[in-house]
């Protein structure tokens, strides 16, 4: 280890729709390469509860997959492959669609004419809808403070969203609130459900509303799917990048020299 | 007292905090030489006659600036900063190493800091409990935290004022993104308690060693993240597996990892509400529970506002 600083990088909340409109890459010595976010931050990492869809090995016995995980904006991309073991494994025992929570590393691939967002998951586990729903108003409400930011203006990274983004904020506003209604929407239907008992499988309707929008939201958000394959030998690229990135995440300190247990009176 | 005889006394007197003696004759005569003579602007001239004698004296900029800002603990991020903060020596520790005079921490309101006072830096010793103006000191990064290091142009002094340590317990709300190595069933060392690893105490070697569970993970806000230590109590508060249970779910697998993937399955990517005690790098958890939210409550407040 070279002496530099392995702050661990925050995982961010955000909606499907927002991370796949990045396209910048930030890229300074010291730090883990960041993707700039339309609405001013930057971004190595998220948390992400949502649906995975499907999983799909790119090719027979490659143990690399290919995963897509929807919210209710849109869905995540991304792959998962030997270089992540637990998440691999875990990965393998979903059948989807199954509601999981994700903490993933961001990757952008940069094709000739369309930049590509994917994540990487390091964690991928199945969880109850109460997790789900709480991250949906959390990733809202941190999307929406970001936006406020954005309006205000004033640090670098904003100003340096405005210069390469120039996002609608109202648009981006209206998208996060859609995405609360959607999920209280269904929070009332599970509701009337569990009083009445009678209702014509409205979670069956909702589950496949919510799939539908993901996959509409796929129309306008994936074009670079043609570019993403054609990236020449994908596994490779990303073997090397990640045997850094694990060592980083595994280095650990002796925690007996940091332990305050005494002074704290423990 | 002239205007030129007063720039000279500046010069004189930032060379001289710095611990170097300058000509006094010398810098007069080059400054009145630029001012008057060649009609320099002061500042340029005050600066030509500084980086004359910097190069003269061999000493760098950063070594003469006469008092670097002073700032709270919580400030300090980036490494290779000169910086003065106003803390209370927290603890000492011993040192190992005959470089260093004394190590340990110290802190303010904002934060806990590591510090090393070098033996070069040929400074009084501090002592646990008092407060001291570290003035000029520079901050580091040592194994990823960060610290401060007093070198022999730094100047302690101690502080008639009773500085606050930072709130030493704290309530987060955030979602458990990672579960560390040495968490699950693990064995410990009879003789001091340390993890053992692969068997082995990494001070007494091969030891008799007991059972325990707990889980070593980081929780992450969105904003923040704390790497957190969960006893046994947590673990069977939150999963109803406790140590017995822990041991017998190796038992069946006739494996003790069995233990951790359960854990993992059953704790990872949730949200908690959890209070607990700061150390310097892990949070010590006395109380912790998955969140409750209201979340149409919560939902509503979104789209009303």
């Amino acid at each position: 280890m070279d002496g530099r600083s392995f702050k661990r990088e925050i995982a961010r909340r955000v909606f499907a729709f927002e991370l796949n409109k990045a396209t910048h890459k930030i890229e300074s010595g010291d730090r883990a390469v960041q993707v700039l976010l339309p609405t001013g931050v930057s971004c190595n990492r998220v948390f992400i509860v949502g649906v995975l869809l499907d999983r799909e090995e790119t090719r027979p016995d490659s143990d690399f997959w290919k995963v897509r995980i929807s919210d209710p904006t849109g869905v995540f991309r991304g792959f998962v492959g030997r270089f992540q073991p637990d998440a691999l494994e875990s990965l393998l025992k979903i059948e989807p669609p199954e509601i999981v929570a994700v903490v993933a590393k961001i990757r952008l691939f940069e094709g000739d004419t369309t930049t590509v967002v994917t994540i990487r998951p390091e964690v991928i586990i199945p969880v109850e809808r109460e997790v789900r729903d709480y991250w949906v108003i959390e990733t809202a409400k941190h999307t929406l403070e970001r936006i406020n930011r954005m309006r205000k203006g004033g640090n670098e990274l904003v100003e340096l969203a405005w210069q390469v983004y120039e996002p609608d904020l109202d648009y981006y506003e209206e998208k996060v609130k859609e995405a609360v209604r959607t999920l209280l929407d269904q929070h009332a239907m599970v509701e009337s459900e569990t009083e009445a008992r009678e209702s014509e499988e409205p979670e069956e309707v909702s589950e496949e509303e919510e799939k539908a929008k993901a996959e509409e939201s796929e129309v306008e958000s994936w074009e670079g799917e043609e570019e993403l394959e054609g990236v020449e030998d994908i596994e490779s690229v990303e073997r090397e990048e990640d045997w850094e990135l694990e060592d980083i995440d595994e280095f650990e300190f002796e925690e007996e020299e940091w332990d305050l247990r005494d002074i704290l009176g423990e | 007292m002239g205007r030129i005889e007063e720039l000279t006394e500046e010069v004189v007197r930032l060379f001289k905090n710095s611990g170097y003696e300058v000509d006094r004759r010398d810098v007069y005569n080059r400054l009145k030489l630029l001012i008057e003579e060649f009609k320099v602007p002061e500042d340029e001239a005050m600066r030509t006659v500084k980086n004359y004698l910097m190069k003269e004296l061999d000493v760098s900029r950063e070594q003469l600036i006469m008092e670097s800002p002073l700032v709270k603990v919580a400030d300090i991020k980036a490494p290779g900063q000169w910086v003065s903060l106003k803390a209370k020596v927290v603890q000492l520790w011993d040192s190992s190493s005959p470089n260093v005079s004394q190590v340990g921490l110290i802190g303010d309101e904002t934060g806990i800091i590591k510090f090393v006072i070098w033996a070069k830096a040929n400074k009084p010793q501090v002592e646990e409990g008092k407060c001291y103006l570290f003035a000029n000191v520079v901050t580091d990064s040592f194994g990823g935290r960060m610290q401060v290091n007093v070198n022999r142009n730094s100047r302690i002094e101690e502080i008639d004022e009773d500085i606050q340590l930072p709130p030493k317990e704290l309530e987060i709300v955030g979602a458990l993104i990672a579960i560390q190595q040495n968490s699950g069933l693990i064995k410990r060392c009879k003789l001091c308690n340390r993890v053992l690893t692969k068997g082995v105490c990494p001070i007494h070697g091969q030891t008799e060693s007991y059972d325990d569970l707990r889980v070593k993970g980081v929780i992450d806000d969105g904003e923040n993240y704390y790497e957190v230590i969960l006893n046994e109590e947590n673990v069977r508060d939150l999963t109803g597996i406790g140590l017995e249970e822990a041991k017998e779910i190796a038992m069946e697998n006739l494996d003790r990892t069995a233990v951790l993937s359960e854990l993992k399955n059953r704790l990872l990517g949730r949200y908690y509400r959890l209070r607990g005690m700061r150390g310097q790098r892990y949070l010590l958890v006395s109380e912790i529970e998955f969140l409750k939210a209201d979340v149409r409550k919560e939902g509503e407040e979104i789209l009303g506002g």
